[in-house]
């Protein structure tokens, strides 16, 4: 039995579950629920997106869609065997036509690497869920406010640090920045300029909950030494994410439980198969190195 | 002996699990040529035998292959074919995976060493 | 065996000749068998440094998974977005030649730098420092796989080579040296019948003489003695010479 298995049954348990939850849901639960689901979308068209760019035949990649993303008009976007093609296919047929006309044009498939129009794409994404959440009024607002403003913030974050020493120039990168969050709009202005870490974490000093989360971390430990022992800035980022995960389910009366619930579900699986991975790769010293959710 | 030299031999050729391939074009192997060659191959639960010794012997037959990857437990499928190259160039080289920790006993050249040494 | 020689004439030029080309055999044999030990000394070395080398791959390339399974731990699954980004290799190796006792010896080098592969902007927005780090790792284990090649062609090409040096100290020692021994041999027999046949005419010719001589005398009767004794002279000598070897052709 290989960890790959393990986590495919997982996943499959997780999926089947939102589903049902999805069926058995009506309005405005169920429009949040497919909120949610348009982020693995998101992952599926940008894969299919790469096969078609590279002449595949894309109805092999539907095995490996995420299974939470699959719309029903998908299998239509194999039929396309050019970008351009498929550019139209996604307009019409994909509940992401609002986001691909808003930032896309068909020659941007083209031209445009594939990790900038994902990123794209979600930035889009969470700005859209963020004005749905705030149009179902308190308390589903506030919770999921949080939610979405840490994740824009990490993907802020994220995306400048990933982004030092490579071809996105800092004008692409302001670009990528998602339109909310805590660290909006003057953080990000700073965040667009800075060249490395030290300046990244200067930036992040002002916000209190990143100031903490710095404390201990060494930045640059991250990117050299294979699998040290010190918690990288991605582990903070989860043990983050959980955390505000786990205080929306002490609210009540709100739809963002269902987002926490699916979040932390996908941690416990991350989690799972994480030790999996550690006990069949005979890494017992770093089975610890999970983020624990409670 | 001499005239047979890896002179113009560049490339790395991997055949393995999608885990090794990844890992190992992430090191910057892979290569695709002008005719849509890649380099690289990867072996899941529904490639066939055949299929793997094809691309092997494809691989070995290629004048820009230097260095032929292979994960253990595919070289497994191709062992007779294996056992029976012995050409210096391209190299082949047996490479654990995730899933299956290196074993020396089964490696084509190991086995010629302890041959040799009567071991 | 023993009777296989060269076809040559028999003359002490070609005796020199042959002298000189057991010598040149003599010497190229312990030469080769100088090199094929140097080259066996080197083979086993090599032999002990790839068994080194294999375990330390097996750490090596478990690491390297391991990296993996953290990348897919923050970023998920990202094997097929890599596999379609291959382009060009930007990992690739050159061939360098090394000399040991004549023999061009391979060794793969690292060549092309590992930047610019296009995978940097590979988990931009969740995991890009987990993937830059597993693929520095990886890098590192796919060096250590390169030094492991080189290692392994070395070791075919040496092994090739010992064969062939090997067989031929054996055939100078087994067939080229006896057969040249035998040659001389024989040329030295030919050339001791030739001795003996030059002997026994000149004799003739002594006693031929000296019967003219005792002709021009006139006495037929001594004449007819020394004839008699000197034929029966020289037969007895002939016999008694048949105590050397046998001649063999």
């Amino acid at each position: 039995m290989s960890t790959s298995t393990l986590s495919a049954r997982c996943t499959d348990a997780l999926v089947q579950e939102f589903q049902f939850l999805q069926q058995n849901s009506a309005e405005p639960i169920s429009k949040f629920l497919d909120y949610i689901t348009y982020g693995y979308m998101i992952d599926n068209v940008i894969l299919l997106i790469t096969g078609t760019l590279h002449e595949r035949d894309t109805h092999d990649l539907l095995d490996k869609c995420h299974p939470l993303g699959f719309f029903d008009t998908m299998p239509a976007l194999c039929v396309a065997t050019t970008v351009q093609e498929l550019y139209n296919t996604v307009m019409v047929d994909s509940p992401l036509a609002g986001y691909f006309r808003e930032c896309l044009s068909a020659e941007d498939l083209n031209e445009l690497n594939i990790e900038i129009i994902r990123n794209t794409l979600y930035k889009a994404y969470l700005e859209d869920f963020n004005r749905y959440c705030e149009t179902l009024g308190d308390p589903t607002a506030s919770v999921m406010g949080e939610v979405l403003k840490f994740e824009a913030d990490r993907r802020t974050v994220n995306i400048t640090i990933n982004s030092f020493g490579t071809e996105l120039s800092k004008e692409e990168r302001a670009k990528l920045y998602p339109r909310l969050g805590n660290m909006y709009p003057e953080a990000q202005t700073k965040l667009a300029r800075v060249d490395d870490m030290d300046q990244v974490k200067a930036v992040l000093e002002q916000y209190s909950e990143y100031r903490m989360m710095l404390a201990g971390v060494n930045l640059n430990a991250s990117s050299g030494g294979a699998g040290g022992n010190d918690l990288s800035l991605e582990d903070r980022f989860f043990a983050r994410e959980v955390q505000l995960n786990k205080e929306s389910f002490e609210q009540q009366f709100h739809y963002g439980v269902f987002y926490s619930w699916l979040r932390l579900k996908e941690q416990e699986i991350r989690n799972i198969v994480w030790i999996a991975e550690c006990i069949s790769q005979q890494q017992k010293d770093k089975v610890g190195n999970y983020t624990a959710i409670y | 002996m001499s005239q047979n030299t890896g002179k113009g031999r560049t490339l790395i050729a991997a055949i393995g699990d999608e885990d090794t391939i990844t890992g190992l074009l992430l090191a910057g192997i892979g290569d695709i040529d002008a005719h849509q060659r890649a380099n690289f191959m990867v072996v899941t639960s529904k490639t066939t035998q055949e299929q793997i010794e094809e691309t092997f012997t494809s691989f070995t037959q290629r004048k820009d292959i230097a260095i032929i990857l292979i994960n253990q437990h595919i070289a497994e499928y191709i062992r007779g074919i294996l056992d029976e190259y012995s050409a210096a160039f391209p190299t082949v080289l047996e490479i654990p995976s995730k899933d299956h920790p290196y074993d020396p006993s089964k490696d084509s050249v190991l086995k010629r060493v302890q041959l040799l040494f009567g071991e | 065996m023993a009777a296989v020689r060269d076809n040559v004439f028999p003359t002490r030029m070609n005796l020199t000749v042959t002298k000189m080309r057991l010598k040149g055999a003599q010497t190229g044999h312990s030469l080769l068998k100088r090199k094929s030990e140097a080259l066996t000394t080197r083979f086993r070395a090599i032999v002990r440094k790839i068994e080194e080398a294999k375990l330390k791959m097996g750490k090596v390339l478990q690491t390297a998974s391991f990296s993996l399974a953290e990348v897919a731990y923050i970023a998920g699954d990202i094997s097929y977005q890599v596999r379609e980004s291959a382009k060009r290799a930007s990992f690739t190796v050159a061939a360098k030649q090394e000399n040991v006792s004549g023999v061009f010896l391979p060794a793969f080098e690292r060549a092309g730098d590992a930047q610019g592969s296009g995978f940097e902007l590979t988990g931009l927005g969740r995991g890009g420092q987990q993937i830059q780090k597993a693929r520095a790792v990886y890098v590192k284990a796919v060096e250590t796989l390169v030094e492991l090649a080189s290692l392994q062609t070395a070791f075919v090409i040496l092994d090739e080579v010992i064969k062939l040096t090997n067989r031929r100290v054996n055939a100078i020692e087994y067939v080229i040296i006896p057969r040249i021994e035998n040659t001389i041999a024989y040329i030295n027999s030919e050339l001791d019948e030739q001795d003996r046949e030059e002997f026994y005419r000149l004799k003739m010719i002594q006693s031929k003489k000296k019967a003219r001589a005792a002709d021009a005398t006139g006495d037929r009767a001594e004449l007819q003695a020394i004839q008699d004794g000197e034929l029966h002279g020289a037969g007895r000598n002939l016999l008694a010479e048949q105590v050397d070897d046998d001649i063999i052709f």
